[in-house]
């Protein structure tokens, strides 16, 4: 939705593109957090179980990545100015969620979001001109693609019953 | 000794200037040295209608009106007769009033007061500039003993911008009418006293309500005006200026409260003074500062209600809704100022136990004293400053409880801008952090917390003021509270002066309730009169919930807006008597 | 913008407590916590500095599932406890959340005059056209037709409020509208209406997932607005008179006006001089 169009621009510095990736790792762990913490709050405990599994996965990527650079001195960037454009890319939205969804629903969705993270890596890596940014993006794209792989097993496991929206004949209640 | 005194009323149309009248007598009794209570009265018109000023004067402290007037000087006759019922006359009352208009109207001649005319136009036109009032008040100086050299002063200090020539006109229509005086016949006179060495002060209710808020700490107020509160804010926005405060014109009442809540919130203590509509706008948020415990005052000067009631004049019918108006069980402090000078105390005493409870704190004052003006005894240096218990630094490892459980029930308090004590202060029921919470163990819990911090308090002996005759209580007490405390005090005195024995009791802690202190206090006590201007008995029916009374109690109730004279109360101490025999 | 002075000490979820939002999964307001968290991360603001304050609605729940100082007030009145709060603290960011009910129906009168006021406030109001907290009924934003409250089982049948419009024509300093679709932007918004002065006004388009599911569609409804914000009053009017209201992500107004800001003044010690006056 956002006008600039910074997907366009090639990243040359390696510590471009690890702010990036420790942006991304960050916004992704921590919103697979909060979808978990949400479900959680509905009692959907097989929903959140598949977002909390993906929390663990990106904050393992995340510790990696924060020793990876804990003695460089990388850039600071605005949420606004990453080259992205808009959220993260591996972050799912949050208006996509939903309290009826299904276990595979939501599966999809995180390979929707995971997949992004792969493109945006492969782009990073076609365009740069610097070849230590390509090697490094390259890996991130791979390590991106196993969670794809992860994805494409649990979805390919679901039974039937995960397949079904949650049906809750309860009606929506009164609060404040 | 009953006080000796002298009252009068000076009335008038639009234009007659009786209030600038009454005010310059005020100011030249204070000058002379004696003591002094004006009210005033005046029809439904902004500018231009009818007005009556009331004064007494003693020359000691004066603590009520009297029964009736001694004297009634009108400048015209333009519907005097609104004023009848608050002007009682008797027939050793002089009504003085000028030829030019006429005679005075049967309704001021009920019962049969002298007469006597005062060509108060005539006289003052044969004096450049000269003014009717000026005569009046020439004539009244006269009758009443006030020395013309108290009168010089104050009117060279009220005229000083006007120059020379307005101030000596003033002063020729002054000693014309001294010398028209001679002609009248004799009301009291005070006599000449020697330089009273105490120190005075004049000041109205509503000025000292404002000046017993900034003693006690508050420096922010916002506020939406409203008769008879008003003057409380017209002082407090220059005056909290000086002091480092701030006062905020909001757009309603609940801007008003709710501003204030935020406020305090952020540790600044604050107040809002209104009167009963705007306090029935303002009773949601005085449950949120109860569940959320942010310490604050709101003052409300009391006029007839219900609805927009009569705004001019004063009721003390705003006790049920003080004290009973919150939703949900929610435990508050109530506090009534019982005098002008008591609205200073008590005021600040609220500020006090607002920011040591961090409780909202009700005063409950009214038009009467607030809109009075007297001429009293310098009131004493209180110590009393709103000191709030505050969270100062985090503890390590452990996460801030704004609403802690506590033996005194007051937690200690977090102010934003302090690291480490984050929290959200809610409305709704919450845990010991905050946090909301539909347990009911948390709900017991912070309900019994709430309640705890204000009925473990210590309020001293500040409940009541307990007077007993010169003679002794005998087993005979006055209860009562608010503005009925003044003719109350003067009934008690004058029932010592035939030999009577009684006590007052004028409760200023209206809630929480004080069944020992008042089991203390009514000791020995068999025959009680409750009073208080409430058309219900409002008062008397908490009592009645509340205390152990004796068995012999009378209830004087009656609505507003004609104040209770001595004589009313002294009436029914005698009954109380006579029923003992 | 990129720098390689590292100013940030917080990230977004330093702002934000342990306790779990209770908002159905998909809300908008999610997005909106997401985006104050980060703006606050970005102004690298201690979060002992801000104050959150609410009324009641879901929206207004925001405070407590932040980590800054909070106030969780009665419906409505979440303007005047801020205002109150920003007078006496000058020192402190103050952030007003809520609903458009909360804003616009209950607390309306307070809104107009928070924007006549121009207190240094940032007013993010979370407009879904619904009350969710009671389940479902038309608010001041809701279209006249929608039929989908027992309340008004015919719609309300009367016109939208307009809040920018309203909120222009009253005074407000800095007006925005976002959409919850696009938490970034939000964010970006959110930082610069919190740093202009005065009163800062963000309209939020926030889906309510449970009595608006229709509202999913707003994601693709908005559009990025065209033009750039104008300090000019007149424009910004003219610009609404003809917005469908999707237009989003950018500025719409920033004016001058100087914030209500009376000082403290520092003269302690004074009680005496007003005493002074009453005295014979």
């Amino acid at each position: 939705m956002s006008e600039a169009t910074p997907q366009d621009q090639p990243i040359n510095s390696l510590g471009v593109l690890l702010a990036h990736a420790l942006a991304m790792e960050n916004d992704a762990a921590d919103r697979y957090g909060e979808l978990a913490d949400q479900m959680e709050m509905h009692r959907k405990k097989d929903v959140a179980s598949i977002f909390r599994r993906l929390e663990k996965a990106e904050k393992k990527h995340l510790v990696e990545l924060e020793e990876l650079t804990a003695e460089m001195d990388l850039p600071h960037i605005s949420p606004w100015d990453f080259k992205w454009g808009g959220e993260s890319p591996e972050a799912i939205a949050v208006d996509r969620v939903s309290y009826q969804m299904s276990v595979r629903g939501a599966i999809l969705l995180a390979l929707d979001h995971e997949k992004q993270a792969y493109g945006f890596y492969s782009r990073v890596a076609a365009q740069t001109s610097d070849s230590e940014v390509r090697r490094l993006a390259r890996q991130f794209a791979d390590e991106e693609l196993q969670h794809v792989a992860w994805l494409e097993e649990w979805r390919d496991k679901c039974g039937p019953d995960d397949e079904m929206p949650f049906d809750d004949p309860d009606p929506p209640l009164s609060q404040e | 000794m009953t006080v000796q005194s002298v009252s009068l009323t000076i009335a008038g149309s639009g234009g007659a200037g009786v209030v600038t009248a009454g005010s310059l007598l005020l100011d030249a009794a204070a000058r002379a040295g004696w003591y002094a209570l004006m009210s005033r009265s005046s029809g439904p018109q902004i500018r231009g209608g009818e007005a009556a000023a009331m004064l007494r004067f003693a020359t000691e402290p004066i603590m009520s009106h009297d029964d009736s007037f001694h004297l009634l000087m009108a400048i015209d006759w333009d519907n005097i007769t609104r004023f009848s019922a608050e002007i009682p006359l008797t027939a050793n009352s002089l009504i003085v009033g000028d030829p030019a208009h006429g005679d005075a109207p049967a309704g001021l001649l009920k019962n049969t007061p002298r007469q006597a005319a005062l060509p108060m136009s005539e006289i003052a036109g044969t004096i450049e500039n000269g003014r009717p009032n000026m005569v009046a008040l020439g004539a009244i100086a006269a009758m009443i003993g006030l020395p013309p050299a108290a009168m010089r002063i104050v009117v060279e200090s009220a005229l000083k911008k006007k120059g020379a020539a307005a101030i000596e006109a003033s002063m020729a229509a002054f000693f014309a009418g001294i010398d028209a005086a001679k002609a009248l016949p004799a009301i009291p006179r005070l006599p000449a006293v020697a330089v009273d060495t105490t120190p005075r002060w004049n000041i109205t209710g509503n000025e000292a309500t404002g000046l017993g808020a900034i003693r006690g700490g508050v420096r922010f107020v916002a506020a939406y005006p409203i008769t008879p509160a008003t003057e409380v804010l017209e002082w407090l926005a220059p005056s909290l200026a000086k002091v480092g405060g701030m006062l905020v014109q909001a757009e309603d009442e609940l801007a008003s409260i709710n501003q204030i809540i935020g406020a305090s919130y952020g540790g600044v203590p604050a107040m809002t003074a209104t009167s009963g509509p705007g306090l029935s706008l303002m009773i949601e948020s005085l449950g949120l500062a109860v569940a959320a415990e942010v310490p604050l005052v709101v003052v409300d000067v009391m006029r007839v209600g219900p609805s927009t009631g009569i705004a001019t004049k004063s009721e003390q019918s705003d006790l049920n809704i003080a004290v009973y108006g919150l939703h949900g069980d929610a435990p508050h402090v109530v506090v009534a100022a019982n005098s002008v000078a008591d609205c200073l105390f008590t005021t600040q005493w609220a500020v006090h136990l607002a920011e040591a409870m961090q409780v909202p704190t009700l005063v409950l004052t009214d038009q009467a004293m607030g809109q009075a003006r007297a001429i009293l005894p310098k009131p004493a240096e209180l110590a009393f400053i709103g000191q709030r218990e505050v969270a100062a630094a985090a503890v390590e490892g452990q996460r801030y409880k704004r609403y802690a459980m506590t033996g005194s029930g007051v937690s200690p308090m977090a102010i934003p801008g302090t690291p480490g004590l984050t929290h959200t202060a809610d409305g709704l029921e919450h845990n010991e952090f905050g946090t909301p919470s539909s347990q009911a163990s948390d709900h017991q819990a912070q309900m019994d917390k709430r309640s705890r911090k204000i009925s473990q308090f210590n309020y001293g002996d500040h409940w009541a003021d307990i007077e007993d005759a010169e003679v002794g209580a005998g087993d005979t007490a006055i209860i009562t509270w608010g503005s009925a405390t003044g003719p109350a005090r003067e009934a008690l005195q004058r029932h010592a002066d035939a030999g009577g024995k009684a006590r007052l009791i004028s409760l200023r802690l209206i809630a929480p309730v004080q069944p020992e202190k008042m089991a203390e206090a009514l000791r020995g006590i068999t025959r009680a009169v409750v009073v208080e201007q409430s058309h219900s008995g409002q008062f008397y029916r908490m009592l009645r919930a509340f205390y152990e009374l004796p068995a012999k109690t009378l209830s004087l109730h009656q609505g507003g807006p004609l104040p209770f004279g001595p004589q009313q109360i002294l009436d029914q101490l005698k009954q109380l008597a006579a029923g003992s025999a | 913008m990129e720098s390689c002075v590292q100013k940030k000490k917080y990230l977004a979820k330093d702002y934000k407590s342990e306790l779990k939002p209770i908002w159905c999964p998909g809300c908008g307001d999610y997005t909106v916590l997401n985006a104050i968290t980060r703006a606050l991360a970005e102004m690298a603001l201690p979060p002992e500095e801000v104050a959150v304050v609410s009324g009641i609605g879901c929206s207004s729940r925001i405070p407590a599932y932040t980590s800054v100082y909070g106030f969780h007030g009665v419906h409505g009145r979440a303007l005047p406890v801020a205002t109150g709060l920003k007078l006496a603290r000058p020192d402190l960011t103050v952030l007003v959340t809520g609903g458009d009910g909360d804003g616009f129906s209950i607390g309306g009168n307070h809104f107009l005059h928070a924007c006549r006021r121009n207190v240094d406030l940032t007013y993010i109001v979370m407009d879904n056209q619904v009350y969710g907290m009671t389940k479902g009924q038309a608010s001041p934003t809701t279209a006249p037709d929608w039929e989908g409250s027992k309340l008004t089982p015919e719609g309300t049948g009367i016109n939208p409020f307009q809040p920018l419009v309203v909120g222009l024509a009253s005074g407000a300093n800095f007006i925005a509208r976002v959409s919850a679709s696009d938490p970034v932007n939000m964010a970006q918004i959110i930082v610069e209406a919190v740093r202009h002065p005065g009163f800062s006004l963000v309209q939020v388009l926030s889906p309510c997932v449970t009595f608006r599911p229709e509202q999913a569609v707003w994601r693709d409804t908005v559009r990025t607005a065209v033009v750039d914000y104008t300090d000019d009053a007149a424009r910004a009017a003219r610009r609404l008179m003809t917005d469908d209201g999707f237009n989003v992500g950018k500025v719409l107004y920033k004016g001058s006006r100087p914030p209500y800001r009376p000082e403290f003044e520092v003269s302690e010690g004074s009680i005496g001089e007003l005493e002074a006056r009453f005295a014979l």
